[in-house]
């Protein structure tokens, strides 16, 4: 990572944990708040073929006290002294009356020469940086400015109003696929739901090598995986939507995006192994680690990401280049029965990123089997809805035949005048064709029925006519700037399309139990569970486990639907925008 | 007539004539046959038209962007099914029902099913041909998956039109034999005449079809099993109880064979009497000719004959002839629970007597197969057992 990005999202990362530990936001609470990075870049006056740049960091608003400001100070200083720039602090505590919530604006700024190149990748990085923040801190709003020698670049990064999952600990993941991946061309906007489904699968405990040098935790790092289909059909094409690639996100505690010390290497020789996490033999699918990433895009850039090379038994080389992504989300969070320090908080996401590819070797079995539980789950729900629409278009292959075969054959001419008529057709041709067609269209509007989505939707539209105004975006204090480059990424729901924020997910009911899964049936050679551990995992498993049996059987019926009428006591739902 | 005088005396069927003059009487005073209900001998075009109407609702559903779904009756709920004497098990007028569903993967196949089998039904009767429900299900095998598949959507169909299944020219394969006193003319002109001596004829397929019934005989014996069937046909039974007729449907019986026991009876209205295993399995079956299943309760009053008598073996018989104890098997589980679930039907509160035999065969936990009985001789069924029943008037 270069001088600027480094900077900027050190300093994001400590703002994120100083206003979720000390300002004691309650743990279900989403952080919420507006900060305007801007970036001047000048000529340098001091190196040649350099630019100057000036990074600013401030809050549009308030977002915490002014008692703590000093203390802030001090410990951002303390955690950011090897950043070889200036940083200076601009504290407009004294022109600022502290309002009622006791909160003011802030402004940092610092500076660093670098080349123009350079500056360039670093604001791609920090714009995939913030990408990543808002993706889990759906509440958190960002204006990213860049001037370079008089030439202005905005861009705003926001989901607010869009549908998001609230998982635990004041994170929400975004669930609007539009995210993730692209579209598959030439496809009806009707095919496909605008969603992504995660199913959360069974939180596991890491394992840290006893070599890995670093702080003794009094607490436990616990990883929770989320897999989603990217994006969710609708209705379901005649042949089973084909995976095409698997993109993995990583999160550390907090939602803090998990930007790895190796990010200039392509992966660490965890991930490079495409089987380390999922066995795709079972899905005859062969995956290859995609080095290709490219940080000029404007969907969320996964941290790894596979492609399938070719299918077992697939002679050809025709992949379905449009085919869906499997969205792989792992977080990991540190539990702990004592109050979380936020320097606690800074020396295990240090830990992570240094030394998570040890961890996760030390702890791939438990991983792994967590994580293909809820693979198997996704694609075996898919593969099952699939299965169901075939079925249900085989039917009505033959219903159609059958009609027909009646029709010709009657010599009733007022019959079959009348049936020409029903379905306004001018001969029997004509009327196979409308049949089919009508009988194509019930099928999709069963299953349109059955996405989670659409039922979610017309249940809040009936609440949004009974309610008030409240549930409105708000967007006086957004300021929607639009970029001379990229998209904004402040993508407004309809009207009469709120947003989601209380979607449940789908859980794997057949979870072992959380010291099985932790355990992975060894004896881990580091410390047992701690209380807060256990507690926390027990916290979670208590959450995940009261799920339902297989979907199995179920599958063949209103699949989405099943799995959105799931409740869980620990998903609360955030409070409304 | 010319059938052979080998049997007994008359003085020996006095008890039987005098049972025929009872059941004649109480024929009388409910005013002949109870008037038919449920499906009917429909004519081809009925049957085409019925046809075209299903199909005309679906299209109208569709043309109204509505799934279409067909609405068919529970035959096999107990809820649905009501008990008269004079008829046994039939289907209630407003029955509940249950709907097939087009647009759900779990009914689609089975809606797809039903009209396919329509489709087929459509061109039997448009060309005035036959099939057989075998024949059916091996048009696609694949596609119906299994014969009981194909069995229930017919008999859903002919609820469902309201029409027999022979109106909807689908014949059930006969199992049954026939043996005794009995000729008739078939629909093709085949002339049949069941005096066949040590063998026995087949139940035929068009028991609607067959005509000039002729017959001497005093009674009808319906017979379980194809082993004591043929035993008294090897014991010369019909000629030594001449003049009567034997019957067998090999166990449950099919359709032809219960038409035809019907047809015997509405054509002669002579006494019927039936000889089943002392077990719950042959009581069910007994129960099937007298009162009719439910499954095929919505062609009741063509199918059943509650003037049905049980004649052997009976539970107390067991205990009256000392039939010693290895010659009993103890009831099973399933015997048990079936056993329960005949005593709790409708039509045993009005049988008194087949509750008391029931009850003595819950009590002793025991059963016996008519075999049992040859532990006396191995012919005291058909020289003993057999003639001193009907001559004494053993049935109840």
């Amino acid at each position: 990572m270069k001088g600027t990005a480094v900077t900027v999202f050190e300093i994001l990362r400590f703002l994120i944990i100083h206003w979720k530990c000390d300002i004691e936001v309650s743990k279900g609470v989403l952080l919420e708040g507006q900060l305007v990075i801007s970036i001047e870049g000048l000529n340098s006056k001091h190196q040649a073929n350099a630019l100057h740049c000036v990074t600013t960091i401030a809050s549009a608003g308030s977002l915490f006290g002014g008692t703590v400001l000093k203390k802030f100070l001090k410990e951002i200083q303390s955690i950011l002294p090897g950043i070889s720039a200036k940083l200076t602090w601009t504290s407009e505590e004294s022109s600022y009356s502290q309002d009622m919530t006791g909160v003011t604006p802030f402004q940092m700024i610092f500076e660093v020469d670098e080349k123009p190149r350079t500056l360039m990748t670093d604001c791609l990085v920090i714009k995939h940086i913030l990408r990543k923040i808002i993706m889990v801190h759906p509440k958190i709003r960002f204006n990213f400015t860049v001037k370079v020698n008089g030439i202005l670049s905005t861009e705003f990064f926001g989901v607010e109003n869009e549908p998001t999952l609230n998982l635990w600990n004041g994170i929400a993941l975004v669930v609007d696929s539009q995210h993730y991946a692209s579209r598959p061309k030439f496809d009806t906007i009707e095919s496909y739901c605008s969603r992504i489904h995660p199913v959360l699968g069974h939180p596991v405990m890491l394992f840290i090598p006893d070599d890995v040098a670093g702080m003794d935790l009094l607490g436990e790092l616990i990883l929770t995986p989320a897999v989603a289909l990217c994006p969710g059909p609708k209705v379901f094409s005649n042949q089973l939507n084909s995976i095409s690639s698997v993109s993995i996100f990583l999160y550390g505690p907090l939602g803090l995006p998990l930007i790895l010390s190796t990010w200039e290497q392509p992966m660490t020789t965890f991930f490079k192994d495409t089987s380390s996490l999922i066995d795709w033999k079972k899905y005859h699918l062969c995956m290859v680690p995609n080095l290709d990433l490219n940080l000029d895009r404007d969907l969320l850039l996964p941290d790894v990401s596979y492609q399938v090379e070719s299918r077992e038994g697939d002679q050809s080389q025709n992949m379905d280049l449009q085919g869906q992504t499997l969205l792989l989300f792992l977080f990991v969070d540190f539990h702990s029965a004592f109050p979380v320090q936020q320097m606690e908080i800074w020396g295990v996401y240090a830990l992570l990123t240094t030394h998570l590819n040890a961890i996760l070797v030390e702890s791939h079995s438990v991983v792994q089997d967590s994580i293909q539980f809820i693979v198997d789950q996704v694609l075996e729900q898919h593969h099952q809805a699939a299965k169901a629409q075939q079925k249900l278009q085989a039917s009505h292959s033959v219903a159609v035949n059958s009609i027909m075969s009646i029709l010709t054959g009657s010599t009733r001419s007022s019959f079959r005048k009348m049936c020409l008529q029903t379905l306004q057709a001018g001969d029997t041709q004509e009327f196979g064709t409308k049949l089919h067609k009508l009988f194509c269209e019930i099928t999709q509007h069963q299953f349109l029925h059955h996405c989670s989505c659409e039922v979610k939707q017309l249940i809040l539209e009936k609440k949004d006519s009974a309610q008030s105004t409240e549930d409105t975006p708000d967007n006086s204090s957004l300021e929607l700037l639009t970029d001379t480059s990229g998209q904004a990424e402040n993508k407004r729901l309809k009207r009469g399309s709120p947003s989601v924020e209380d979607m449940r997910t789908l859980y794997s009911a057949r979870a072992p139990s959380l010291s099985e899964a932790a355990l992975g049936g060894r004896a881990p050679t580091a410390a047992p569970l701690t209380p807060s551990g256990r507690e926390a995992c027990e916290t979670h498993s208590r959450a995940l486990a009261p799920g339902r049996a297989s979907l199995g059987n179920r599958l063949e019926d209103a699949l989405w639907l099943q799995e959105v009428s799931n409740l869980s006591e620990w998903l609360s739902p955030s409070p409304g925008p | 007539m010319a059938f052979a005088p080998m049997g007994p005396e008359a003085s020996f069927f006095e008890v039987l004539d005098r049972h025929r003059e009872s059941l004649l009487a109480a024929l009388r005073r409910g005013g002949g046959e109870p008037p038919s209900g449920g499906s009917h001998l429909a004519s081809s075009s009925e049957v085409l038209a019925s046809i075209e109407n299903v199909i005309q609702d679906i299209i109208t559903s569709l043309a109204r962007n509505e799934a279409p779904a067909f609405m068919i009756e529970n035959r096999s709920s107990w809820e649905n099914i009501k008990f008269e004497d004079s008829v046994g098990l039939q289907m209630v007028s407003h029955c509940t029902t249950r709907k097939i569903k087009s647009d759900s993967p779990k009914s689609a196949q089975k809606f797809a099913l039903i009209l396919k089998i329509l489709s087929m039904i459509y061109k039997l009767v448009q060309s005035n041909t036959y099939a057989t429900k075998r024949d059916i299900y091996y048009t696609d095998s694949q596609l119906f998956g299994n014969q009981t598949v194909v069995d229930n959507i017919i008999n859903d169909i002919s609820c469902m039109l309201k029409v027999s299944r022979r109106s909807l020219h689908i014949l059930s394969t006969s199992k049954g034999l026939i043996a005794g006193n009995l000729r008739y003319i078939e629909e093709d002109g085949t002339k049949v005449n069941c005096t066949c001596g040590a063998t026995a004829v087949a139940v035929p397929s068009n028991i609607q079809g067959i005509w000039n019934l002729v017959t001497d005989a005093k009674f009808v014996l319906i017979v379980e099993k194809d082993a004591t069937f043929q035993r008294l046909l090897d014991d010369n039974f019909c000629n030594k109880m001449s003049p009567c007729i034997m019957i067998t449907g090999k166990g449950v019986p099919d359709l032809n064979t219960r038409l035809l026991v019907k047809k015997l009876w509405d054509t002669f209205h002579i006494p019927v009497f039936t000889l089943v295993d002392a077990d719950p399995h042959g009581i069910e079956i007994m129960c099937i000719y007298k009162y009719g299943s439910m499954s095929m309760s919505f062609e009741a009053h063509h199918l059943t004959v509650p003037a049905i008598r049980w004649l052997g073996l009976l539970p107390s018989d067991l205990k009256r002839l000392n039939v010693p104890k290895d010659s009993l098997i103890p009831l099973t589980k399933r015997d048990q629970m079936k056993l329960d679930s005949i005593l709790r039907r409708p039509y045993v509160t009005c049988q008194p007597f087949w509750r008391k035999e029931m009850e003595i065969m819950a009590d002793s936990k025991m059963k016996a197969e008519i075999q049992a009985l040859t532990f006396l001789s191995s012919d005291y069924l058909s020289r003993v057992y057999l003639p001193n029943k009907l001559k004494f008037g053993g049935w109840i």
